[in-house]
């Protein structure tokens, strides 16, 4: 049984494609990272998870709850941090774990939950003066209760300082241990690069992308990314590098520095091709393509 | 079952909040007082039948504006500021979160009404009036559908539009129109017709039957039929009690179910 499976999931809004046939499988215990520019459709997905939107075509679901027809069966053993929430007004943070707890007809600790994500200190007090990142904590807190087997995050780490995110990633690591699947959502690569084992790359609503990272690499030319130093640039250099058979990218750079993504076998090729052209290589590395590079390159954008 | 949770929560907080507590006193506030003065300014038999229709007026016209302004900001201010999307993450659906609002608030009202009139019928009863148990318990039934009826309509309203200021104008303008104006307006549109020569004695059939239509009205009409001995009922058998009963009816499930059915269906912002 998958954790999440999306059916050809597409979402218009008025003359706006927000979704585009989204094939998405999450398998049970796995840590999803769902990447994608701010605007790519990400939260729309996620709002589709929860039947905030129901989707124009297409269907979703978890645990093989249908998330439209028995949306309230799909969230019965899931945890959830949304976008664009607010927390409850005139209520302490305790208030809201035990409110979790209530709905959910879960057992827990309120002390122990409020101490793991952070927060005990400030826990009677209202809610709705917390900070951003404090009530991103409060939420995953009420997210935790219950012990879900997924925890569905859009932006988790919005409103957090790098310790706080730090601090955030390794509770999804040890929900990860305790055998939850953990599916979030995130324009910032680092965290991604961290954590998952899987990503899924959506740009203007499509699906463009999905592998484990180092399954990426592997399809963007081996991964290899040559950084080559020339005595000089002269015109027509980088056509010439472009032409070499394996070359995915070639991209000048400030001081006759060129930037080239290419698969293995070419590297030796391209600098061939250098000294057929005429210029000296004076430095020369590879390094390996970060998830940025690759997101760029399926992205077209930062 | 989590309706019960969104109940228990909502009902916690509407209870401790001032302004309903203000909105509720006022309702025990004109009750009570009704009672009171009942007795000194009307003319024997005194009977708890006969007291609904002294305190009518005051009932039709607070409870209805109590009922709105509890019902209105149920939903939509949640909606505005996000809450609901954090309560529609926990596994409760959207009617649980409708239907725990609408029993949290309508019970609020129901609870103080009930409490109100029973203090009131005592003040009727003691010293020298006397005690009609069955009428008045029917009576009590009627002034909570009566009260669910409007706090029903606020929570419609809550429920259909998407910011808590244009849910607050809606509310009072439905509040303005049915409870303020309308009987100027049947009083206006008479006369019209009157001079237009087109109905010399009283309004047409039709008129009759849609002027009769708003809650207010029909709940009247329900307590003159089957409360009150003194008053008979009138006109034509689609101003009589069963209509009425349907009616009221209507009015109870009629706003919120249309309302809670078009929510349902829709997106979250």
């Amino acid at each position: 049984m998958a954790a999440i499976e999306a059916d050809e999931v597409s979402k218009r809004y008025g003359t706006e494609q927000a979704l585009d046939r989204v094939d998405l499988t999450v398998e049970e215990g796995e840590t999803f990272g769902f990447l994608g520019p701010n605007g790519a459709g990400k939260s729309t997905f996620i709002n589709v998870l929860l039947d905030f939107a129901k989707p124009t075509e297409g269907s979703a679901s978890i645990f093989d709850n249908d998330c439209q027809a028995d949306g309230v069966d799909a969230r019965d053993r899931i945890g959830v941090l949304p976008e664009g929430y607010s927390v409850f007004d005139r209520l302490t943070g305790r208030q809201h774990i035990e409110y979790a707890m209530a709905s959910k007809d879960a057992d827990a600790e309120p002390n122990a939950i409020l101490d793991r994500v952070g927060i005990l200190d400030d826990a009677d007090r209202q809610a709705s003066d917390y900070s951003k990142g404090m009530a991103q904590r409060l939420v995953l807190g009420m997210a935790l209760v219950g012990e879900p087997d997924l925890l569905l995050l859009d932006e988790p780490s919005t409103g957090l300082d790098p310790n706080g995110a730090a601090e955030m990633r390794q509770i999804l690591r040890e929900e990860n241990e305790r055998g939850a699947t953990i599916f979030f959502s995130s324009h910032i690569l680092e965290q991604v690069e961290a954590v998952c084992d899987r990503v899924g790359i959506l740009q203007d609503g499509e699906l463009v992308a999905v592998d484990t990272i180092e399954g990426l690499r592997a399809s963007l030319g081996g991964g290899t990314k040559l950084v080559i130093t020339l005595d000089r640039l002269d015109d027509g250099v980088i056509e010439r590098v472009r032409g070499v058979d394996g070359v995915e990218t070639a991209v000048a750079r400030e001081d006759s520095t060129v930037e080239v993504t290419c698969t293995n076998d070419a590297k030796m090729d391209i600098l061939v091709e250098l000294h057929g052209a005429g210029v000296d290589v004076v430095n020369f590395r590879t390094e390996e393509a970060s998830l940025e590079d690759m997101f760029i390159e399926y992205t077209g954008s930062r | 079952m989590t309706w019960r949770t969104v109940a228990r929560q909502d009902g916690k907080l509407t209870a401790d909040s001032q302004s309903a507590r203000l909105l509720l006193g006022l309702v025990a506030f004109v009750v009570l007082l009704a009672g009171y003065i009942y007795p000194m300014v009307t003319q024997p038999p005194h009977t708890t039948a006969r007291f609904p229709a002294f305190v009518e007026g005051a009932v039709t016209t607070v409870v209805p504006f109590v009922g709105v302004l509890l019902g209105y900001n149920a939903v939509v201010s949640d909606r505005e500021s996000g809450a609901i999307r954090l309560a529609l993450s926990l596994p409760q659906s959207r009617g649980d979160v409708v239907f725990g609002k609408y029993l949290s608030r309508t019970g609020l009202l129901a609870a103080t009404l009930v409490t109100a009139l029973v203090a009131a019928g005592a003040l009727v009863v003691y010293p020298f009036g006397e005690l009609a148990l069955g009428r008045f318990a029917l009576y009590l039934l009627l002034a909570v559908a009566f009260g669910a009826v409007w706090s029903g309509i606020g929570l419609a309203v809550s429920l259909a539009v998407a910011t808590k200021r244009r849910a607050l104008v809606v509310g009072v303008v439905l509040l303005f129109l049915f409870v303020l104006v309308w009987d100027t307006l049947e009083q206006g549109v008479a006369l019209g017709l009157a001079a237009a020569g087109l109905a010399a004695d009283g309004l047409p059939a039709v008129a009759e039957f849609a002027f009769g239509l708003t809650p207010g009205r029909v709940f009247s009409r329900a307590t003159v039929a089957f409360v009150d001995p003194s008053r008979g009922v009138e006109g034509a058998w689609y101003l009589g009690g069963p209509v009425a009963l349907v009616l009221l009816a209507l009015w109870l499930v009629g706003p919120v179910g249309l309302a809670y059915a078009r929510f349902v269906g829709s997106d979250l912002s």
